[in-house]
């Protein structure tokens, strides 16, 4: 049975990121669109598959896998043959690269998301509820996700991606968040240092994620 | 070389998941005190090795490490055989529910967490004044995240749930022998703030459901838990 995904249709947020990896590594997928605008992921039937009723997550031939976090990690660790793309995850026998990649992915996980979501949420979402975007509050915000960028300059100049040497799960991790600023006119994700410049440009020029921005998500089948 | 931990002994945060690891793993270990008090964490000697200037990190004859929750999966990798196996499962799809549990502690704890000790300890010591408005939104909204936990926990001991498919769908033979009722790093990774808020008089478990307060009152009575909050870090070379 094809692999089922459950989540929003756009090139933004979470689904987005599972998205990605599923193209990335070519695995044949069937979008379940949920209408988070008519509550379809607060359902009682939705909760017994994400008890949270938050979006996205997979059913693999009824093993179900919520957080796009973890749903990534499955989707590279099941598929990690030749036949399948990209490796994106380290060989579990490379405890040493493995572990570079936890690091970075803890990174993106505490120390860029809560900062982007921040910037995020004082830009886009404020307004979509009738506020006002307070200005001095984002420009704190922005403040601060440029500090963590500058400490990616600094990791990117000594690897070339956020997870190791090789482009990986770490990497697409961002792109559920980091795309949207620019759209804002906030330019932080290249304007910070050369080398986040260079990775970030390296991120969103990958076919999958330019074919996810010019598509929005749909079944591959 | 044994493995240093670059940490303080006040078993709190970072620290405290990745003591209790090495405790847990029976990982012999030297630990390296830096002073937050003293900003020794943002020494340029310290930002060579952790760029962010946070505790805790390691160095494993060589192989420097930073990022708390990423040293706690290299440990369980390095030494799968040792010490309590359990922590961090091998068979991709078992560690797909770990990973699953993990990321709802950092999505949907945490932040709740973090929030409530911003409030009431760092404020503080920052000259500021702690918002008790935001305390309190803070635990109510941390209570309704742990009504999904008390669902999730009344299938499961811990957890890194088991497989649970909606009605009317056939189970796939092989999903039925997954039935993870071991302590799991996704467990772990709960005492790594939570504990103390009760220290701070935050009452977060007492009005939960009967299956939160039975894991919470198992994970944070593990015996290398409460010795860790009894004694403090302590290096088990024969130099401390």
């Amino acid at each position: 049975m094809v692999l089922k995904l459950y989540g929003t249709p756009y090139a933004f947020g979470a689904t987005a990121v599972v998205a990605m990896v599923l193209l990335e590594k070519h695995i044949p997928f069937e979008f379940v669109l949920v209408d988070l605008k008519t509550g379809a992921h607060k359902t009682r039937e939705f909760r017994e598959r994400h008890p949270f009723g938050n979006v996205p997550c997979i059913e693999d031939d009824g093993f179900i896998v919520y957080e796009s976090r973890a749903i990534a990690r499955y989707l590279a660790d099941k598929y990690a043959d030749q036949d399948h793309g990209p490796r994106l995850i380290p060989v579990p026998t490379k405890v040493q690269e493995r572990a570079v990649f936890e690091q970075g992915a803890s990174v993106e996980n505490v120390n860029f998301f809560p900062s982007v979501l921040k910037v995020i949420q004082e830009k886009f979402e404020k307004p979509l509820h009738g506020e006002t975007t307070d200005e001095v509050a984002l420009a704190g915000y922005i403040a601060e996700l440029s500090k963590v960028l500058s400490v990616y300059d600094d990791i990117l100049s000594k690897q070339r991606f956020m997870g190791g040497d090789e482009f990986s799960l770490v990497d697409i991790f961002h792109v559920g968040t980091g795309p949207g600023l620019a759209l804002g006119g906030i330019d932080v994700m290249i304007s910070t240092g050369p080398n986040v410049a260079r990775w970030w440009n390296d991120v969103i020029s990958r076919p999958s994620w330019v074919k996810l921005q010019a598509e929005g998500i749909k079944s591959s089948v | 070389m044994v493995l240093k931990l670059y940490a303080r002994k006040f078993v709190s945060g970072g620290t405290a998941i990745v003591a209790l690891v090495l405790a847990e793993k029976q990982i012999p270990f030297e630990l390296v005190e830096i002073d937050i008090q003293t900003n020794q964490n943002k020494t340029p000697e310290y930002l060579a090795l952790h760029p962010f200037g946070q505790i805790p990190c390691i160095d494993d004859d060589g192989f420097v490490l930073y990022e708390s929750r990423a040293i706690c999966r290299y440990l369980c990798e390095k030494y799968p055989d040792q010490g309590a196996k359990e922590l961090y499962p091998t068979g991709f799809k078992e560690r797909a529910l770990v990973e699953q549990a993990a990321s709802v502690e950092s999505a949907n704890f945490i932040p709740y967490v973090s929030r409530i000790f911003r409030e009431l300890l760092f404020k503080p010591l920052e000259g500021q004044e702690t918002d008790q408005s935001s305390v309190d939104e803070a635990l109510a909204l941390l209570h309704k995240k742990l009504d999904a936990y008390e669902v999730i926990l009344g299938k499961t001991k811990y957890l890194a749930g088991d497989v649970r498919v909606p009605s009317g769908t056939r189970y796939h033979s092989s999903c039925l022998s997954l039935e993870l009722q071991e302590f799991t790093l996704a467990d772990l990774f709960h005492l790594y703030a939570a504990p103390r808020l009760t220290d701070l008089g935050v009452d977060v478990w007492s009005e939960r459901g009967p299956n939160v307060r039975r894991w919470w009152d198992d994970i944070s009575t593990r015996p290398a838990w409460l010795k860790l909050r009894a004694e403090g870090v302590k290096g088990t070379t024969s130099t401390d």
